[in-house]
């Protein structure tokens, strides 16, 4: 399991809800959100395509959160 | 690096002023381009505001706008305005890919060119009519179509059809058209040669330099290029004296793709120029579109070498200036026109904004839409970034209006790009978002990184070293580099 | 690497992490008055070197991005005028079919000074009630 922390002044919910949608069909995703952060654990098959999957996840939340700022 | 050592800087005395290093002396520039060459110990007194009235430093530097107490603000917004002419009206250059079929293959290609089979690479009647029916609804008064490739000869027919029918649609339009057809020449015949003079289609062509360097650029299967090539420059020199016309205005023009095996070369690549005719080249750099990205390994080469390259050159051709021979190179004059003659002679990779979109627009044989030549060659690669529109859907205003369109304006803009405002050149300079996209990531890009911007400053060092020089012969052969004889042969006649 | 947040505001943190997304896998974070951005190649490998230059050039590229904002706002006029003449010299003037499709009904004009009102109405006496040919009292006038 991978642990992918976004911290919520930084990226927005919907931006990763999108993301998430996106990546859906490639691995299982928990959300376990806290105060500061959007967390999603990642379970795949393995740990070097789970780090892969939760690195374009978080490069497709802050792609999402910086075109939401622009609109 | 030599320090001017400033005590007191005055900020009353001067007009806005950018400065740097040139050779032994200070250049400085003002926003609307005038320029000073000045010793150190001027340009001390200058920033220190301790130049009396009166005296011959006042008098230089008042001249030039340089002084706030003389300032002439009616010069100034001249000068500003006839830098930015360019600005109130739309694309000029029209560029048709009629094809991308090519029967030669360059180690540093940047039109992506297909093979001689694939038909499907050909423009069709049906796509080029309705690109002729956007270019003329261009604002503005002249228009250029240019014929390129893979290699336009190719697709002759619909060549022919789209001077008839542009020609027929500006009968109602009335602008100034021309055509123009950059070819590599190895398929032309007499046929064609007599429908382009006939048609007033100039044509420009690529010469890397001696025959053994050309031909291991660019392979003809079988043939040699290089052969090919100036055989039909001569001819078609030929025919143009035939007509009548003045051999030093009406002749082909060439151009260099400079790659790691012509920087040694320089000589030679002169010498071939000029036994051919010709009264420019173009030494141009190697870009990063097409396949030179792919054969970077082998091509490229450090910005600074070609520089070397290039002052070794252009020193040489003013040399044979100085012989009586006439031959200018042309970033040279490009630059020179804006430097010396404070006017901007709309190339359109060179001014600010750029002519992406609103100077200049590719129209691709499927009838796809760019806002340049170089997004094109990006699209063919993979990368639609600068894909504006197709010809069966688009509308004029449309593609003008168009977000690629006014971010290349904006990110093009050297009044809004780090480094470039507060350039010393800046009022001669410009930036190629696409260029910076492609190599750094960005339209934006990173002025101290590129490439481009080494070459255009390396440039604009050379011959502000040279004006500095203060060789009246040099400054002479420089002025004539900024005239501009209009080609009025090839204007097309708007009359039935 | 760690940048301090009053150097480099977000709108620049944003701008060069969206250049790199392509290159490389970037995750940004605040763990107090700093931000931290993790910089992760995506296949194989890289050398100290690579990783090194990759950080390198983030680094410019967010420098670049906060000085070009910077910069926009200062120059903000020139660069907006410049981009307005440009565009509309390119575009030129709209057709009829492009009037057509122009929406005027939405928002009310807004005339603070009342430079839009005719005479009449800025200077009309108010109307007599047994005056038949008087107008119905419209705006409150305005100075």
């Amino acid at each position: 399991m991978t642990e992918l922390r976004l911290h919520r002044e930084l990226y927005t919910g919907a931006a990763l809800d999108a993301a998430l949608a996106v990546y859906a069909p490639h691995a299982s995703f928990e959300r376990a959100d806290d105060a500061a952060c959007w967390v999603v654990r990642i379970t795949s098959r393995s740990p070097e395509r789970e780090r892969r999957i939760a690195g374009e996840l978080g490069n497709y939340a802050l792609g999402l959160t910086v075109k939401g700022r622009t609109r | 690096m030599n320090l001017v050592q400033i005590r007191r800087p005055s900020t009353s005395f001067a007009m806005p002023f950018r400065h740097r290093q040139v050779g032994g002396k200070v250049l400085i520039t003002s926003t609307e381009g005038n320029f000073l060459l000045l010793t150190p110990d001027e340009f001390a007194r200058f920033a220190e505001g301790d130049v009396p009235d009166g005296t011959p430093l006042y008098t230089r530097l008042a001249e030039r706008n340089f002084v706030r107490a003389a300032v002439d603000a009616r010069a100034m917004t001249e000068r500003l305005r006839a830098r930015r002419t360019f600005l109130h009206a739309g694309p000029n250059l029209h560029i048709l890919v009629v094809t991308l079929r090519c029967n030669e293959t360059c180690v540093y290609c940047h039109a992506s060119r297909a093979d001689m089979n694939a038909t499907h690479t050909d423009m069709t009647k049906e796509i080029a009519d309705k690109t002729i029916d956007l270019v003329f609804q261009s604002t503005s008064p002249s228009v250029t179509i240019e014929f390129q490739g893979g290699e336009p000869l190719v697709n002759f027919e619909v060549v022919k059809h789209v001077i008839e029918a542009a020609r027929a649609k500006n009968r109602a339009a009335g602008k100034r058209l021309e055509f123009t057809m950059v070819s590599n020449l190895s398929l032309m015949d007499e046929e064609k040669l007599a429908y382009l003079v006939e048609n007033k289609v100039q044509i420009c062509t690529s010469i890397d330099g001696p025959e053994h360097l050309h031909d291991k650029q660019r392979k003809l299967p079988g043939l040699s290029a290089h052969q090919k090539a100036t055989h039909w420059i001569r001819r078609i020199n030929d025919a143009y004296a035939a007509m009548g016309l003045d051999p030093t205005l009406y002749h082909v023009e060439a151009l260099l793709t400079t790659t790691r095996e012509t920087l040694p070369r320089w000589k030679d690549v002169v010498d071939t120029y000029v036994s051919l005719g010709c009264r420019a080249l173009f030494l141009r750099p190697v870009d990063p579109f097409g396949f030179a990205d792919r054969t970077a390994p082998r091509v490229e080469y450090p910005r600074a070498e070609y520089l070397d390259f290039y002052r070794s050159a252009v020193d040489y051709i003013l040399e044979l200036n100085k012989q009586g021979v006439e031959i200018l190179e042309r970033f040279a004059a490009i630059f020179l026109t804006k430097i010396l003659g404070g006017e901007d002679p709309n190339f359109l990779d060179i001014r600010s904004p750029c002519g992406a979109g609103i100077g200049q627009v590719a129209y691709n044989y499927d009838g796809k839409i760019f806002t340049c030549d170089e997004g094109r060659m990006l699209h063919e690669m993979g990368d639609h970034t600068f894909l504006i529109g197709d010809v069966q859907t688009a509308k004029y205003r449309e593609l003008m209006g168009h977000e690629t369109v006014r971010a290349l304006a904006i990110a093009s803009n050297l009044d809004a790009q780090p480094d470039c405002v507060n350039c010393t050149y800046q009022p001669y300079c410009g930036v190629c978002p696409v260029h910076n996209h492609k190599t750094q990531g960005s339209i934006f890009g990173r002025m101290r990184e590129s490439s481009l911007c080494a070459v255009h400053k390396g440039i604009q060092d050379f011959l502000f070293e040279k004006i500095g020089g203060g060789d009246k012969e040099t400054l002479e052969i420089f002025q004539r580099w900024t005239t501009v004889r209009d080609r009025t042969h090839f204007l097309q006649s708007c009359a039935t | 690497m760690r940048v301090d947040a009053a150097t480099y505001p977000l709108d620049a943190l944003y701008g060069a992490a969206y250049v790199f997304i392509d290159r490389c896998y970037v995750l940004l974070d605040k763990p107090d008055a700093s931000w931290r951005v993790t910089l992760a190649w995506k296949k194989g490998e890289p050398t100290a070197d690579q990783l090194r230059a990759l950080v390198g050039e983030f680094a410019n590229e967010l420098l670049s991005c906060a000085w070009r904002a910077k910069i926009a706002e200062q120059n903000r006029a020139v660069i907006e005028s410049v981009t307005a003449q440009a565009l509309g010299g390119a575009m030129g003037p709209p057709s009829l079919d492009d009037l057509e499709k122009f929406d005027f009904s939405e928002e009310s004009f807004e005339d603070p000074l009342g430079i839009a009102l005719s005479w009449e109405e800025k200077h009309k006496k108010k109307a007599r009630a047994d005056d038949p040919h008087a107008a119905p009292p419209g705006d409150a006038e305005k100075p």
